[in-house]
């Protein structure tokens, strides 16, 4: 499946008690077919924002992002989103939870469970399938919730820094696990971190972003084979020079008034 | 609620000490059947009643039925309007906050002029207890659907009030409707002996007790109906939880306890 995302001049501005606050500036971005992009920046800088726009949770002001040669008006399944909380429903099992969305198109009960079964298993959690969420640890809500936003088959998979509320130790194996996944669907992933070390071990492509207004500095292609090794020389060479980047954006944004 | 078996039966004890109490105290300290007659003198009351006992409760839970059934099927909707759209809530709210603290009591007149001496009018004074409470704690569910659950039902394609009320705030709301329900009949339950007070039939635990007993001056009648009225009221919430709570709300066993 060939899926295109385009952004072409997308700006943002917020109404705040303080007068408009200018969110995103000018984005243009595009991104590839079956790529794993991730966008990182300081915090604040829009990175969360841009995710909704696309997501279609938020509107531009101006600007407009095309997915497939069509212009992104409102939410769809055809974009699947993972947030940064836990967004599962708690009073569905994972089972029920994964099923959401082809209940809502309105696909038939047998159906719509072999497909999230497939999903369900694709995470490994087969055997939690008939748990509640409550009864889950942060890392397999999230992987639920990765499932979910799957199972509609969407075109691109947005993620909003989706292992940021869970241990470091997870987090390096939901990482993997996402890659694993990413593989196997070949989906088209737009990741938003503020993490250097997820977006190098991840990404294809990283869009650095700067703050106040948000924009898009610099895309950078990573092009270290893979599986990487998080402890390599061209990941930390690769590391360094993200680190650079981001310091001095952050330094500009100081001097700004 | 679940309870460790070894404290099962902590609840016993001091029971039967209350009641051992109160039959000493009233054989030796008090000694005036009509101040406070002994516990067993009321038990075998119930005994000397009890050809009156089964009519009354089943009459007062008519009254009780047709008050509370009145009460949900009004409150119910008005809560998803008030809790889903700001503009129904601010639009109605001043309404609702001006009938509130009128006491059931006071609409006895209206509802014996309206209604007539009949079951709908203890009914009615019945519902006026129970709706208040209902509605308030059912539009506060609707009003606090966590927004994240409400954006990852749209991402799935749960677009429109109707679907998002269906499948995303009604559920969120349900253990909140189940309170404010539960509240509500313990207010409407307590409505009861005034609803029956002025006369409605020639049945019911609330008319026993003011046209009969009291006038006679029979306390031990009037305790005896007191129990009566306590423990019919303990079982109605019991089944409600048991069905509710251990059926219904299964998910959310995590969250509370």
């Amino acid at each position: 499946m060939n899926h295109k995302l385009e952004l072409r001049n997308v700006t943002k501005t917020f109404n705040t008690e303080g007068g408009e606050m200018e969110a995103l500036e000018d984005i243009n971005l595009e991104v590839k077919p079956n790529e794993f992009l991730c966008i990182i920046g300081p915090s604040g800088c829009g990175k969360t924002t841009l995710l909704r726009l696309i997501a279609g949770l938020d509107y531009p002001n101006s600007g407009e992002i095309i997915l497939d040669g069509k212009e992104v008006i409102g939410p769809s399944p055809d974009r699947g989103m993972v947030f940064q909380e836990f967004s599962l429903f708690p009073w569905r099992t994972v089972l029920k939870n994964v099923e959401f969305g082809l209940k809502i198109r309105g696909m038939k009960d047998k159906a719509r469970r072999e497909i999230a079964e497939k999903y369900i298993e694709l995470v490994g959690l087969r055997e939690f399938e008939n748990c509640y969420p409550y009864e889950l640890s942060g890392g397999m809500k999230q992987r639920v919730a990765i499932a979910r936003a799957l199972a509609t088959e969407p075109a691109i998979l947005l993620m909003d820094e989706p292992f940021g509320s869970v241990d470091a130790q997870t987090r390096n194996i939901l990482q993997e696990e996402l890659l694993e996944i990413w593989k196997r669907t070949k989906k088209t992933v737009l990741f938003v971190t503020h993490s250097v070390d997820e977006a190098v071990y991840l990404a294809d492509r990283v869009a650095v972003m700067s703050a106040r207004p948000g924009c898009l500095v610099k895309c950078l292609g990573i092009d270290i084979p893979r599986p990487r090794k998080r402890t390599s020389m061209e990941v930390n060479e690769f590391r360094e020079k993200l680190l650079m980047l981001l310091s001095l954006e952050r330094s500009k944004a100081c001097i700004k008034p | 609620m679940r309870l460790p078996t070894k404290e099962k039966g902590l609840w016993l004890v001091p029971l039967a000490i209350a009641l051992l109490l109160w039959e000493f105290i009233a054989w030796y300290v008090i000694r005036d059947p009509l101040i406070l007659p002994r516990f067993s003198t009321v038990i075998f009351s119930i005994y000397i009643l009890r050809e009156l006992v089964i009519p009354d409760i089943l009459t007062s839970l008519l009254h009780f039925g047709i008050g509370l059934a009145l009460a949900f099927s009004a409150a119910l909707p008005l809560a998803i309007g008030m809790g889903w759209f700001r503009n129904v809530f601010k639009a109605i709210d001043p309404i609702i906050e001006i009938l509130r603290p009128i006491p059931p009591l006071a609409w006895i007149p209206v509802a014996i002029l309206w209604i007539g001496l009949t079951h709908s009018a203890a009914g009615f004074i019945i519902f006026i207890g129970a709706f208040f409470p209902i509605l308030i704690d059912s539009y506060t569910g609707f009003r606090d659907v966590p927004k994240v659950l409400v954006e990852t039902g749209k991402v799935l394609g749960c677009i429109g009030d109707k679907k998002l009320i269906k499948y995303v705030a009604f559920p969120y709301a349900l253990p909140s409707i189940a309170t404010g329900t539960r509240v509500g009949m313990g207010v409407g339950w307590m409505c009861v002996v005034a609803a029956e007070m002025f006369g409605v039939g020639n049945y019911g635990l609330g008319f026993r007790l003011f046209q009969d007993f009291y006038f006679l001056h029979q306390m031990d009648y009037v305790i005896a109906y007191m129990l009566i009225l306590g423990l019919v009221a303990l079982c109605v919430d019991r089944v409600f939880r048991y069905f509710v709570e251990e059926k219904l709300l299964k998910w959310k066993k995590g969250i509370v306890k």
